[in-house]
């Protein structure tokens, strides 16, 4: 379905959405992040990418796993919590973003079908917005195959025509909310079709960054375990999460209880995001810690991107965003990382 | 001006007389407008050496690290490390001398001088370029930078675009140090030190607490401004899941006993625990080198909270982090004339 919504329309649509829950990016505290809005108001869709990806909708930084409660000398009671959201609506969702979700979907449905990730990602409907130019210089999502117009992973994509959109439903669900907003919707003309393609087309023109031998990349991380080039580039690796945490596809968690009263003893068993740049990540309880340094901890970051996945899913664990390279405190590049471990 | 090539002269000397094992220094990086930090080994290397207003990185940071990595290595290299120090960097310098983190001989300063300037905070750029993304920031020899957009190159006076911890600075030149590059400016008139604090105090309490809730909410626990903090030198943090000064005689009993004083959820009350104890551990140390605000992914204001108490320091005790490293630290010295009010 492809439709035409003129700017001014944009309220006409949010309004046909009631019984959603809405979000679009927002700029407060100097920095993008996706923010609840009102059905009627209008997003304007100008930002560079959230800091905070999408993944969190489905894949929230604390999940609640169940209660537990116990009196003194009575049996264990659990209260199960498996989330029940509204459906919820992002717009302005980037390609690159919408393209780390059919990964993420790999992840928690691989072996075991997580039902606190699909409860959420059951109810998401992604409204991506094409790119009509690299948002950052670390932009690098066609060298993994992306584009700044991919459809992967979202339910609609929009593309910024100046004074209007144009709407492509591209599944079941991006569909239904545009019937839902008929309404705001235009037919797409031939012309607007043709003008979509050449935005496109310009768009993919504009130089990104590249990846030399993509293909190679996988057996050369395999080769290369134990070279001294992971030392070398982590050398002045910090040790911080932002890398992991910003990515759109980094899914490690951890599992603990918290205690909320000692008596009677109560408390939830929380899910929160990991990461594996920490050093307790991989801690024993002797005191052994097998990834014992930065090296060992940049290795896993990129092999799991680049190779594990890959032999796990088929595909790299990695679409391009760039998030890891421009927030990273000290400058390590995964782009630079994959050239130097493919170079011979 | 500093002369970048007498630095690198400088470096390679030292690399070539055996007088250290390394020099930290900053190079080019391809992440973008910013250096990266380098360790430089051998004498060509020195050649990649940058000195410009994308410096910002407190390289103390990693004469911390290596000092760690030397007590868990086997077989430790203990020959100094020299180091490229601004202002602010031979503050940390300092207090680590002062804490006897490490010995004078270990550390050969290379100090630089801001001169008339500091270092550019990269979202005031970005916000004054609005979205456009400069490829040079250059010093210009004056109290402004020259920047490169392109082929167009404009001047912009360094109060628009400077950090506002340079803005503040008490001593952009070195005191600590080996070798100068650069005049030995002593004080410069951008700002008033402490004014960010002093108009963030001056809303009420209520106004404040709502404030930093909002803040907590944000964080995201990735732990990067402790990472990138030379004074956050604890081989196990309050906030760390897991024990890491694990040895043959720690008991079971004694790691199953840990107190977990925060919780992995980054709620706004465990991140408040978190950065108020920080700031509470950085009283009397904290040299204001920003780093801990520059590299907060969500841009939590958190220099504000370190200003504060480092200005209860200078108000009550007349004392600077790091000013002179002869001096006895904050919170082991006290002088007849110390104020006792709160001493009952």
């Amino acid at each position: 379905m492809e439709k035409i919504l003129c700017k001014e329309s944009f309220a006409g649509w949010l309004a046909a959405l009631k019984g959603y829950d809405l979000y679009a990016p927002a700029f407060a505290d100097a920095v993008w992040n996706h923010a609840r809005i009102e059905a009627g108001t209008t997003p304007e869709l100008d930002h560079t990418n959230t800091v905070r990806s999408v993944k969190e909708f489905a894949f929230p930084q604390r999940e609640v796993f169940f209660r537990f409660e116990q009196t003194k000398g009575g049996a264990p009671t659990l209260t199960a919590t498996v989330p029940d959201p509204a459906p919820t609506v992002i717009f302005g969702v980037r390609p690159c973003d919408g393209r780390a979700m059919p990964r993420n979907d790999k992840v928690f449905a691989a072996e075991f079908k997580d039902p606190y990730y699909w409860a959420r990602r059951d109810k998401l409907t992604l409204v991506g917005l094409a790119c009509a130019e690299p948002h950052s210089p670390n932009c690098f999502c066609q060298a993994l195959g992306g584009a700044p117009d991919a459809e992967e992973g979202l339910d609609i994509l929009m593309t910024d025509l100046g004074d209007r959109y144009h709407v492509k439903g591209v599944t079941g669900r991006g569909i239904e909310i545009m019937v839902r907003g008929s309404d705001a919707f235009d037919e797409a003309r031939a012309a607007d079709k043709k003008q979509v393609q050449e935005r496109h087309a310009a768009a993919r023109a504009v130089g990104q960054r590249g990846v030399n031998d993509l293909g190679k990349i996988a057996e050369a991380i395999r080769q290369r375990f134990d070279d001294a080039l992971w030392q070398d580039m982590a050398r002045t690796c910090i040790g911080c999460g932002i890398c992991t945490f910003l990515c759109p596809t980094c899914h490690c968690f951890d599992i603990n209880d918290e205690v909320i009263c000692q008596s009677p003893c109560s408390g939830e068993r929380v899910r929160t995001w990991d990461n594996c740049q920490f050093a307790d990540f991989t801690m024993h309880t002797s005191g052994h810690n097998p990834r014992h340094d930065l090296g060992a901890r940049l290795r896993q970051r990129i092999s799991h991107k680049f190779l594990y996945f890959v032999d796990n899913h088929g595909t790299q664990q990695c679409t391009g965003c760039g998030r890891c390279i421009s927030e990273c405190p000290v400058g390590i590049d995964i782009v630079r990382v994959l050239d130097t471990v493919s170079q011979p | 001006m500093v002369s970048i090539e007498e630095l690198r002269a400088c470096a390679a000397k030292l690399l070539d007389e055996g007088k250290v094992k390394a020099v930290i220094g900053y190079r080019r990086g391809s992440a973008g407008l910013l250096a990266e930090p380098c360790v430089i080994d051998q004498p060509a290397d020195a050649e990649s050496l940058i000195w410009d207003p994308g410096c910002v990185h407190n390289l103390a940071l990693y004469l911390v690290k290596d000092k760690k990595a030397q007590a868990a290595s086997k077989t430790p290299d203990k020959r100094p490390l020299a180091v490229v120090a601004k202002g602010c960097d031979s503050r940390a310098v300092a207090v680590l001398l002062q804490e006897n983190f490490f010995k004078r001989e270990d550390v050969v300063v290379i100090g630089v001088s801001c001169e008339g300037t500091g270092v550019v905070d990269a979202r005031k750029l970005a916000a004054k370029l609005k979205g456009r993304t400069a490829s040079q920031v250059e010093f210009d020899g004056a109290d402004g930078f020259k920047v490169t957009i392109g082929n167009t190159e404009s001047r912009v006076p360094a109060s628009e675009i400077l950090a506002d911890r340079c803005l503040e600075c008490r001593a952009p030149s070195p005191v600590l140090n080996d070798v100068l590059f650069g005049a030995a400016v002593e004080q410069r008139e951008l700002a008033t030190p402490f004014t960010a604090v002093k108009v963030a105090e001056a809303a009420s309490e209520e106004e404040r607490w709502a404030s930093w809730e909002h803040h907590f909410d944000r964080c995201l626990r990735c732990f990067a401004c402790r990472s990138v903090c030379p004074m956050c030198y604890c081989p196990e943090c309050v906030v760390d899941s897991t024990s890491f000064v694990i040895t043959a005689e720690t008991s079971a009993e004694d790691k199953a006993n840990r107190v977990r004083w925060c919780e992995r959820s980054a709620g706004s009350g465990e991140s408040a625990l978190y950065h108020l104890t920080r700031a509470m551990h950085l009283a009397g140390r904290c040299v204001d080198c920003g780093e801990c605000e520059r590299v907060c992914p969500v841009n939590i204001p958190l220099r504000l909270l370190n200003t504060k108490l480092e200005m209860e320091a200078f108000e009550m005790f007349e004392y600077q982090a790091g000013r002179d490293v002869s001096q006895a630290s904050l919170l082991s010295s006290f002088r007849d004339e110390d104020p006792n009010s709160f001493v009952r």
